[in-house]
């Protein structure tokens, strides 16, 4: 077992990862659940490559995320930055054993816990006072909030990451800064977040140091970051720290865009000052990691990897659930147990490492590192013919602004698909998901360098909290229907208990438009002579010499991917 | 707590009503703030919408933990924990004169005067201060000895403003034996050479001194000793841990074979590199009885731990960045990077290492070591808050003794200062003063009188009263403080109330600079806007 240590930085980053916590908390419980379906329960997939065990004070063992979410003060709504577990019994009004004087108490406004948090710490409580109780066979108490209303309310209710999160979170975990005294809104300019305070970096190093000491073999970081203004800026120095402390650990890099931050730009200086952003960001960020992937989509709703979803773009909460599930599907291989190449178990096959999937997309012929994410959500059910001519065409880019035909003969890919269907609404076993895959492969014009496939038996589990997405062709167990169910246009958690999924990490010059684009805005904002956006840098603290060292940087990435590419040169 | 004293949409205002929106803002953080100020002020137990519970009685942690909205307290604010960060202490200070300088100001634009004028006669009083407060200091010579007296009522008085009096006395022991410990005559007090280690106990509260290390992690090996005395420190900064991946697939390699000998190569290198460490142990400790504790900043994994474990050593990993330092200024030896060439003379030494648990969470105790350079302060409490908020305490009082044996001087505190300065003001510089200006030397002057009037204000006492008897007593030729308890003029000497000179130095410079850029202010400065932003 090796172990991941995940970090997430930022608003949108914790929106994405709040559901991949999720979709791990409701294995688990499918897991020791006795009348769930057997596919949970030996899934060979190993948490605790994901997760810690732990011991309060009392002496009660807890599993926790081997997590660092990072955010603003008070994003975390009703939840407690100490989490939920380690928390005693405090007295109340609490006693000030520091202070003999004067004590004035100022209390906000409690938070609310909203229907399904309620429902939460109900079904807890109600959990502990049976297991106490000395005769059991009491009633099931009657739950009073139901699973509808619950659905409904996330629907339109969730403003907070922690309004739809089922984990138990470890005291260590949740950090939140404190004495920057401004909103999202101003927080949301590159600068801002270098202005940030030394302590409030080495607080955050201290934490991530915490979750590392323990690890016997840590195989890599999962590095979850809002690639935009200050939290990409403050993520880019902890990175750093990162490298330089970690050398050796490679992290892999999921650099979020929620589809606000695509919104058009007002005023021509805005337009300026976002091009830059996305090219200084993506430039510092992706300096200080193995593989980077650039995750968002201007419009998931209109984009065709929303084929069989309703996306309303505008809330976090239904494209941040998108973007989960295909991190979930790209971290199964992380945790299956390696079996050695030649041995595969009837649950698993195909078990990489972060290590792994960094030397195959990035240590080959070329040393590209910007990475496109792929997913077809649901994964099509493998039957029929056509399947082996068509699932290729399935997986549909979450990566912006890349080409969409480009004949790549270097390009090289990690593919996962788990949960597949086979014929008869079945679960297709891994050896029939492989051949499939391999002559699906075959069908290709141009076939790709290389291509690793991780296969899993276990579908994507949908949680309760999970957004009503699912479009009416979605059955419950995510086989793609021929006719909509009618009942109902959308469907959730109710209707769909999980789906097959397919997601692809995919090393290829398809990305060079999403590279180009940057490049040619930090020189023709940044370093020319009396670029637009030369204030702008400034103030944000980078004189020429680092722009041009970021451009230097790109344009190195452009050539990777592209020997004879016409940017390579400085125009001037 | 949130401060919203304009609506923040209004991005520009007109400039009559920009000053007053600026003067409003000022006096509001000040009310905020001013309950804070001194020995009888109120500690503030802030509950957050989720129940946490963050207790301050310190300006610069409560500014931080407010939902500050307003651009102009934002500025304030950021003054003030500027000045926290620089020296430690004062933010409360700051903030309450900052206010009065506004609230004085205001009387004078409410008549018709010009902004222009006042900041001139700040200008003026601003440089009266700060060459009156040469004079009025009191130097103390620090050689090689200090004055540890000198030293503990400085400390202590700072202390006593955040912790009730038994508990900031028994700190105040130690953040000064704290301060000396790491002391080295020729080099500048470096802080971070005092560790401040925190322990969740049911209990206690209780904080103590270790002339050594306490690291918030332990062995991870089953067989190491959890106490071990007479030890050798071997401090390192040295993967011990197999870092490639074990790619399984077999596309990098033509055969099982190949990868399999890839492996075991990477394995042997780590194996030598535990088996130096081993040697080396095995060279000091033959034929005695004492120990060997690794203290790595690397990873070591659990291969490696099992070879130390065998050869009897106990190891840590991943110790802090900065704990490398402070092990070798502890213990001595050296911190090494390769085990290449280690000796024994890269080895520390400590009389005791032992571990202590606590549910989840251990510690390493490196005690007993000769002649140390860094130390720690292990501080227990039952709960976070009551932690946090001593914690905040134990580096005030910190700063305050590194002031002192750096500014070389102190101040009388209770007051003196302020009423001294103000009297010096009014009755030597303002008739120096040309024109109108002399209004803003007077303004400033009286601004300054904040200081006792909260102190006052705060011990219940009657303020004009207190300011009376406090003005009176010094034109008397005395200089005089405050007691908090009777509204006596008193002599801060006697009670041993001093505050740090570079505190107060800076409160007096960097308060009229903002209060000035607040008064000159043509239009409102929006919201989050940053101080080094081009205009
Ligand atoms: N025993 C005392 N009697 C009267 N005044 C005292 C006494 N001890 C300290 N003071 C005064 O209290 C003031 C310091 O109070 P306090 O430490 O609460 O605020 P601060 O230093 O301005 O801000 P903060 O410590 O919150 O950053 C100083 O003016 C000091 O002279
Ligand atoms: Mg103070």
């Amino acid at each position: 077992m090796k172990e991941i240590v995940t970090v997430q930085v930022g608003g949108f980053a914790n929106f994405v990862g709040s559901h991949f916590w999720n979709f791990q908390d409701e294995l688990l419980g499918l897991a020791s659940d006795p009348s769930g379906d057997s596919v949970f329960k030996n899934n060979a997939l190993n948490m605790d490559v994901l997760y810690r065990t732990g011991e309060t004070q009392q002496g009660t063992l807890t599993y926790t995320p081997r997590l660092l979410s990072v955010n603003f003060q008070g994003s975390l709504g009703s939840m407690s930055s100490f989490g939920t577990l380690y928390n005693e019994v405090a007295s109340t009004p609490p006693d000030v054993l520091t202070w003999t004087g004067n004590v004035s108490t100022h209390a906000s406004e409690p938070r609310r816990r909203n229907l399904f948090l309620q429902r939460l710490y109900e079904e807890e409580r109600d959990s502990l006072t049976q297991e106490n109780a000395i005769n059991g066979g009491r009633n099931k108490p009657q739950r009073e909030i139901k699973d509808e209303d619950i659905v409904e309310f996330l629907e339109n209710g969730v403003q907070y990451w922690t309004d739809f999160s089922k984990v138990h979170y470890h005291p260590q975990s949740l950090y939140e800064m404190s004495g920057l005294w401004m909103g999202a809104q101003e927080f949301d300019s590159y600068g801002i977040g270098r202005d940030t305070s030394w302590a409030l970096r080495e607080e955050i190093s201290e934490r991530l140091r915490f979750f590392v000491e323990e690890c016997d073999h840590i195989q890599g970081f999962q590095f979850i970051v809002n690639d935009s203004g200050g939290f990409s800026s403050v993520s880019a120095d902890f990175l750093e720290n990162i490298a330089d402390e970690y050398t050796n650990t490679p992290v892999l890099l999921y650099a979020v865009k929620d589809p606000g931050s695509h919104m058009i730009p007002k005023s021509q200086k805005q337009v300026v000052s976002k091009n830059l952003h996305d090219a200084v960001s993506f430039s510092r960020l992706s300096s200080f990691c193995k593989l980077i992937v650039p995750v968002g989509l201007p419009s998931l709703s209109r984009s065709k990897a929303s084929t069989f979803l309703c996306i309303e773009d505008e809330k976090p909460y239904h494209c941040s659930a998108v973007y989960a599930s295909a991190l979930h599907t790209i971290s199964l291989p992380f945790r299956m147990e390696p079996l050695g190449p030649s041995a595969d178990s009837c649950y698993v096959s195909g078990a990489v490492d972060i290590h792994g999937v960094v030397e195959i997309l990035s240590g080959q012929a070329r040393q590209n590192r910007v990475i496109i994410l792929d997913v077809a959500m649901p994964a099509p059910s493998l039957t029929g013919k056509q399947v082996e001519q068509s699932f290729l065409g399935n997986l549909q880019t979450l990566t912006p602004e890349i080409s969409e035909d480009v004949e790549d003969l270097q390009a090289v890919e990690s593919m996962t698909i788990h949960g597949a269907l086979g014929s008869g609404g079945r679960r297709a076993p891994i050896s029939e998901v492989k051949d499939m895959v391999r002559a699906a492969y075959e069908n290709v014009m141009t076939k790709p360098r290389f291509c690793n496939l991780s296969v899993a038996l276990c579908p994507l589990p949908i949680p309760l909290p999970f957004p009503k997405i699912f479009g009416n062709l979605v059955s419950q167990h995510g086989e793609l229907l021929g006719s909509p169910v009618v009942d109902s246009p959308l469907r959730g958690s109710l209707d769909v208990h999980s789906i097959p999924l397919a997601a692809r990490l995919r090393s290829s010059s398809a990305v060079l438009p999403f590279l180009e684009n940057r490049l040619g805005n930090i020189r023709r904002l940044g370093i020319q002579q009396g670029a637009a956006g030369a204030e702008i840098v400034r103030y944000w603290g980078y004189g020429k010499d680092e722009l041009e060292d970021m451009g230097e940087t790109l344009s190195k990435m452009v050539l990777e991917l592209d020997p004879y590419s016409q940017m390579s040169s400085d125009s001037d | 707590m949130s401060i919203r004293m304009l609506n923040p949409n209004a991005e520009v205002l007109n400039k009559s009503a920009a000053l007053h929106m600026n003067i409003n803002a000022a006096k509001g953080l000040q009310d905020v703030l001013k309950s804070n100020l001194g020995p009888k002020g109120t500690i503030k137990m802030l509950v957050g919408g989720a129940g946490d519970i963050k207790l301050t009685k310190d300006g610069n942690t409560l500014l931080k933990e407010m939902q500050i909205q307003n651009p102009t307290a934002i500025m304030i604010a950021r003054t003030a924990t500027a000045q926290d960060d620089i020296s430690g202490d004062g933010t409360t200070s700051t903030v309450i004169f900052i206010g009065e300088l506004m609230k004085q100001s205001e009387r004078y634009i409410d008549e018709g005067m010009h902004p222009r004028v006042l900041v001139d006669g700040f200008e003026i009083a601003k440089r009266a201060t700060l060459q009156f407060l040469e004079k009025f200091k009191t130097v103390v010579v620090m050689g090689n000895e200090p004055d540890k007296e000198i030293l503990k009522m400085v400390a202590r008085t700072t202390l006593r403003t955040k912790l009730y009096e038994a508990l900031a006395d028994q700190l105040t022991d130690i953040v000064v034996n704290a301060v000396l410990c790491i002391r080295n005559p020729e080099e500048a007090i470096d802080l971070f050479m005092v560790e401040i280690m925190h322990m969740r106990h049911k209990f206690d509260v209780d904080t103590r001194l270790v002339e050594g290390l306490v690291l918030d992690h332990g062995s991870r090996h089953p067989d190491m000793k959890r106490r071990a005395e007479n030890c050798y420190i071997l401090t390192c900064n040295v993967s011990l841990e197999y870092e490639k991946s074990e790619v399984n697939a077999g596309f990098f390699y033509s055969n099982a074979e190949q990868r399999e000998a890839m492996v075991a190569a990477e394995r042997r290198q780590v194996d030598e590199r535990v088996n130096k460490i081993i040697e080396l142990k095995n060279k000091v400790c033959s034929g005695n009885d004492n120990n060997f504790v690794v203290i790595n900043q690397k990873g070591i994994d659990p291969p490696s731990l099992d070879l130390l474990a065998r050869a009897g050593i106990i190891a840590l990993r991943r110790a802090k960045r900065r704990n490398m330092e402070r092990l070798v200024l502890a213990c001595g030896g050296e911190a090494v990077n390769s085990v290449d060439d280690l000796t024994p003379d890269s080895l520390g030494w400590a009389g005791l290492v032992y571990e202590h648990i606590l549910g989840e969470e251990k510690y390493t105790f490196v005690e007993n070591v000769k002649n140390p350079y860094s130390c720690t302060i292990l501080i227990k409490g039952p709960n976070d808050h009551t932690i946090a908020q001593i914690k905040d305490a134990v580096r005030d009082g910190l700063r305050a003794v590194k002031n002192t044996i750096e500014d070389e001087s102190v101040v009388l505190g209770a007051g003196a200062f302020e009423v001294a300065a103000r009297q010096y003001l009014i009755n030597e510089v303002k008739k120096t003063v040309q024109g109108r200006a002399q209004l803003g030397v007077e303004a400033f002057a009286n601004a300054l009188l904040v200081v006792p009037k909260t102190l006052a204000e705060n011990s219940g006492l009657d303020t004009q009263d207190v300011i009376i008897a406090l003005t009176g007593a010094h034109d008397q030729g005395n200089v005089v403080g405050l007691n908090q308890h009777t509204g006596e003029p008193i002599d801060p000497q006697m009670e041993g109330i001093f505050d740090n000179y570079s505190v107060k130095r800076q409160i007096i410079n960097s308060g009229p600079v903002i209060a000035s850029q607040l008064l000159l202010v043509d239009e409102v400065i929006r919201a989050g806007r940053n101080m080094r932003k081009p205009n």
